[in-house]
């Protein structure tokens, strides 16, 4: 990957300072100062506008739960890279040795346009079951649906900072893993046991990425990938007004701004951060009017879309089926930050707890793993899954991925102890991303 | 000749539906707005009789509409565009509805079905056609590029305020002008002709006589226009997916679509609510006066 | 008295002589007619300009290359309207809707009505501003209503086709009324008190009598409600399950932004169809089944119906 200098990037584990020491720091490297000439935002300002927001009451409580107990939904611990966590198990997993069912309809949930069909109906096919691919927008529509009971899939793609509170309210079940075989024996060793669910007991890994910069590398005149800090490409891009986009999420558009910030703990609490990153989204409004939704995939392709926050898969899939006639997908470049630096993230799969084909569930999970259903599912999305029959440099011989995408492959290290996921916030914290996105939404 | 009861029975059914599935749905978001919160999954928990009514949180959403907190910027942004929208409408509408009502004669009932006509066009339609011909390679731009009055072709539909009021007018004008011309219709035409006979030239019998009987209409239809307005959020998410034109009914949408902190968004529209019933309060309360003053 | 007159007419510009003709005291108000003229175009030419890139016979939406009937209606094996599956679906799922709307808000309806505008009571006047609520009320409104009792209250119902059309019938309801009311009262009470003199029972007189002649504007109603359920976005957007559940509007709306193919154009287009069509079946079943009662109220009537529409 990358070779930037890691000097550039000195100040990183910030959450182990104190309160004091953390913002001290901040305002050394230029909370007051900003880089790229933008309205910079003081301290004062930042505590200001917070008491308008009505945040400062529940500073101190907000504060002290951050730095001593860090608890999220059901009082469990919240997980990161360095303290993993072992889910509490809600109920006993299923028998070994049971028969699949068969006969009836198969339910799973995922996302739109993430996963082939044609792997989905050869499931159906392979234990006669008819299948049926129901999609959401987001996760948080998806738990929400889940948890209301208003879909009832057997099996569902769900992402890891959701888990805890899908395990606390029942509605997902341990797995056995005696019918997955494949996890031990074809996945990545560093994702048979997240830190995110010690063992293994409720999900399996899926697709691995990183969010980072997609661009066309015809329309972007600057090296992105070599410049000092790129995030500031957006606060830059003036000159694209109108082909800029960011991604329609609360967690990736508010990182994006702190990233560019230099502060590179994505799952803070710390409600100063989040009004900075905030006032500097407001900012990139007015810099160049970015568009914010997830069509990165399609647009940047038909050259609607020229510099796009997007994740590793994205490119890639845009590549490998999205092409639009005539252009061969040579200008399109993807940069993402080196480790922990920059959020890398994987999806899951888990069963519900009310799952009506329960061994029907443990068997996708399995075939889901399998190396050549994962590959062929990786050649249609263009997300990659974290097979170790499928490394980098094998892709790219067998000239599957191009040598401008090569950037969107990535090797089991950095993933792992010292990476930056998008993980689990106490539910204060979650509210206060939400709110904090909602108002940058109503331009407020 | 009928039974009395046939009446009331005949209307049972109906009542029955209206009162489930119109009245109770309000008492929803009267028990989420008012409610709880599910500690694991943080979706509202309804409370629904009055004692269990915690008002906290609506408290707070509105406190958020006081001047420099989160909610003002929208409203006002929200209602200055409503303002623009409806001056707009009426400087258009008002003038003709007056001609379609007081001097189209061979032509009215053709002006009348033309005038209609978009109503029952889809409003998503009419907005579809709109960002066709504002697109950047659409009719607008085109002709702006032959008649070179402007050098660089603007972007129309990128967060631009002015498409949204545009565009806002373009929408909402016919559910203007139908009212409006109903009420100019009902004007009595001696009473001009006495202003006339009277030595008044056409534009004082027009400012001294129509426009002050008019005046109920002109509420009327702006009111009728008005309110849906407020709550309007696919106009802007149609002609501008900008958050820099983000209206009232956004902020809605986001909160019930875009994350689960329903309560805040049934808080939300219940403001709405309120706000539009004070409004369409305030619109009775004018008319009923007019009618007074028009006995006496 | 009129200032060019003065010099001779060979002498005046073309522009004075179109402010003269515009500015005419003696003429009809030229200005006026101009002002309704270009409202009148300009409201309803860009829905002809949809409609007709819906004929285009390339990709573009804002370029025109050349005609092409059929090619985004069923012409085209991947994109038109009839092979995609997404748009054909939306298609289906409207007229799905819309068709029980019809069945369900009419005969509801046109009993509110009857029932409302002969029961003399409180009760009366409470209902009566009961069933004129939904015609006051914004959609964003009853949209999050219907969708927080369904999630909290109604938790039998889920988000899906069921639940959009009980949405629809809600609103459409007081359209019904008023439509069928607006009847009622034009023919008044005559009719059936002569068929009571005759003899008829109130089931006859009912049956005989009333529901004949309320017919025209039952039918009218019909049309009328389809019409409205067809064009309805908000209550089906906020009812919606998914993809599976997208009526013509989401999918407009889904994709006004996301660079379409013409296709929408096409389905945007057959919605309009529809609606003209339905309407014009009402207006000519109206004229038609009350062709003996018109001396010289019939237009009076007409825009009575319409304007009352919006009241």
């Amino acid at each position: 990957m990358q070779s930037l200098d890691d000097a550039r990037f000195r100040g990183a584990n910030i959450e182990r300072l104190s309160w004091g020491a953390r913002v001290a720091r901040l305002s050394a490297r230029g909370l007051g100062a900003p880089r790229s000439g933008s309205i910079g935002l003081s301290r004062r300002q930042a505590l200001a506008s917070l008491g308008s927001a009505g945040i400062t009451a529940a500073l101190p409580r907000i504060l002290t739960s951050a730095r001593s107990e860090a608890l999220g939904p059901g009082n469990i611990p919240l997980a990161r890279p360095e303290r993993p966590v072992a889910l509490p198990l809600n109920a006993a997993p299923i028998r070994s040795g049971l028969a699949p069912e068969t006969g009836g309809t198969f339910r799973l949930y995922n996302y739109a346009d993430y996963i082939d069909k044609k792997v989905v109906e050869e499931f159906g096919e392979r234990y006669g079951v008819v299948t049926e691919l129901s999609t959401f927008e987001n996760m948080d529509e998806a738990i929400t649906r889940m948890a209301s009971s208003m879909i009832l899939p057997d099996v569902t793609n769900i992402s890891h900072e959701r888990l805890v509170q899908a395990v606390v309210g029942k509605l997902l079940q341990p797995i056995n893993l005696d019918y997955v075989p494949n996890l031990g024996t074809c996945v990545w060793p560093s994702l048979q046991s997240p830190f995110y669910d010690v063992g293994s007991r409720y999900t399996v890994p899926y697709v691995v990425y990183a969010t980072g910069i997609g661009w066309r590398s015809d329309r972007i005149s600057e090296n992105i990938a070599a410049m000092d800090n790129p995030w500031s490409i957006f606060w830059r891009s003036g000159k694209y007004k109108g082909y800029v986009g960011i991604l329609d999420d609360d967690r990736q558009a508010l990182s994006l701004a702190m990233l560019y910030r230099g502060f590179y703990d994505i799952n803070t609490e710390d409600p100063v951060v989040i009004e900075r990153a905030l006032a500097d989204l407001r900012d990139l409004l007015l810099i160049c009017n970015p568009k914010i939704n997830e069509s990165q995939a399609h647009t940047l392709p038909t050259g609607e879309s020229w510099l796009h926050e997007a994740d590793s898969g994205d490119l890639l899939g845009a590549y490998l089926s999205d092409r639009p006639e005539g252009y061969d997908g040579s200008t399109l470049r993807f940069w993402s930050a080196p480790k922990g630096r920059g959020p890398v993230n994987n999806d899951c799969w888990a069963i519900l707890s009310a799952a009506k084909k329960p061994v029907l569930a443990h068997l996708w999970l399995n075939y889901l793993l399998d190396p050549s259903v994962a590959f062929n599912n990786f050649l249609y999305t263009g997300y990659q899954p974290p097979q170790v029959s499928l490394s980098a440099e094998s892709l790219i011989e067998r000239r599957i991925i191009p040598r401008n995408l090569q950037t969107t492959i990535f090797t089991s290290d950095a993933f792992g102890p010292g990476s930056q996921h998008y993980a689990t916030l106490t539910a204060k914290g979650n509210a206060m991303w939400q709110k904090a996105y909602a108002r940058f939404l109503a331009g407020t | 000749m009928y039974p009395k009861w046939l009446w009331p029975a005949l209307a049972a059914a109906g009542i029955l539906w209206l009162v489930l599935l119109f009245l109770v749905p309000f008492y929803a978001i009267i028990g989420v707005a008012f409610g709880g919160v599910d500690p694991i999954f943080q979706n509202p928990v309804p409370a629904w009789s009055p004692w269990h009514w915690d008002f906290a949180s609506a408290i707070d959403t509105l406190k958020g509409f006081l001047p420099q907190h989160e909610y003002w910027r929208v409203f006002l942004r929200t209602a200055e565009y409503v303002a623009a929208a409806l001056t707009a409408s009426l400087l258009i509408g008002y003038p003709v509805a007056y001609y379609v009502s007081r001097h189209a004669r061979r032509t009215k009932a053709l002006l009348v079905a033309l005038l209609v006509l978009p109503f029952w066009v889809s409003y998503l339609m009419r907005m579809l056609a709109w960002v066709n011909l504002f697109a950047p390679s659409g009719l607008v731009n085109e002709v702006l590029a032959v008649t070179r009055l402007t050098t660089q072709p603007p972007d129309w539909l990128n967060g631009n305020p002015v498409s949204v009021i545009l565009a806002l007018v373009y929408g909402y004008v016919p559910y203007l002008i139908v009212p409006l011309l109903a009420a100019l219709d009902r004007i009595d035409q001696s009473l001009l002709e006495a202003a006339r006979d009277l030595g008044a030239s056409p534009w004082q019998a027009f400012v001294h006589v129509t426009l002050p009987l008019s005046k109920t209409g002109i509420l009327g239809a702006s009111v009728i226009i008005a309110l849906p307005m407020f709550g309007d959020y696919y106009t802007p998410n149609v002609v501008s997916g900008s958050p820099l034109t983000s209206m009232l009914g956004n902020q809605i949408d986001i909160f019930f679509h875009g994350g689960p902190q329903p309560s805040v968004g049934a808080s939300l529209t219940l403001i709405l609510t309120l706000f539009l019933a004070g409004l369409t309060a305030y619109y009775m309360v004018a008319v009923a006066r007019a009618h007074r003053e028009g006995e006496r | 008295m009129s200032a060019g007159a003065a010099s001779s007419p060979r002498a005046r510009s073309l522009a004075r002589r179109a402010l003269d003709w515009i500015a005419n005291p003696w003429g009809k108000p030229r200005f006026l007619l101009l002002v309704t003229w270009a409202y009148v175009g300009v409201s309803i030419l860009p829905v002809l300009v949809a409609i007709q890139f819906s004929f285009n016979a390339g990709r573009s939406m804002t370029a025109w290359q050349g005609f092409s009937l059929t090619r985004w209606y069923f012409g085209d094996p991947v994109y038109s309207v009839w092979h995609d599956p997404s748009l054909r679906h939306a298609l289906i799922q409207s007229l799905k809707l819309a068709g029980f709307d019809m069945v369900i808000a009419t005969p509801l309806g046109v009993m509110l009505a009857i029932g409302l505008s002969r029961w003399r009571s409180v009760a009366a006047s409470m209902s009566n501003f009961l069933m004129l609520l939904p015609m006051v009320t914004p959609e964003i409104v009853m949209g999050v209503a219907f969708y927080l009792v369904i999630l909290h209250l109604y938790t039998f119902i889920h988000p899906g086709t069921f639940a959009q059309a009980l949405g629809h019938v809600t609103f459409s309801l007081s359209y019904v009324v008023v439509i069928v009311r607006g009847r009622l009262v034009s023919i008044g009470r005559q009719y059936e008190e002569a068929a009571a003199d005759l003899g008829a029972t109130p089931w006859e007189s009912m049956r005989y009598v009333l529901l004949p002649l309320l017919l025209p504007a039952i039918l009218s109603s019909l049309m009328i409600v389809f019409a409205i359920s067809i064009d309805d976005f908000v209550i089906s957007q906020w009812l919606s399950c998914g993809a599976g559940c997208d009526t013509i509007p989401i999918r407009i709306y889904g994709s006004a932004r996301a660079g379409p193919l013409p296709a929408v154009n096409a389905l945007a287009a057959l919605m309009v169809y529809f609606t003209v069509i339905a309407l014009g079946i009402a207006y000519l079943l109206f004229r038609f089944l009350t062709r003996g009662e018109r001396a010289d109220r019939s237009t009076r009537l007409l825009v009575g119906d319409m304007a009352a529409l919006e009241m």
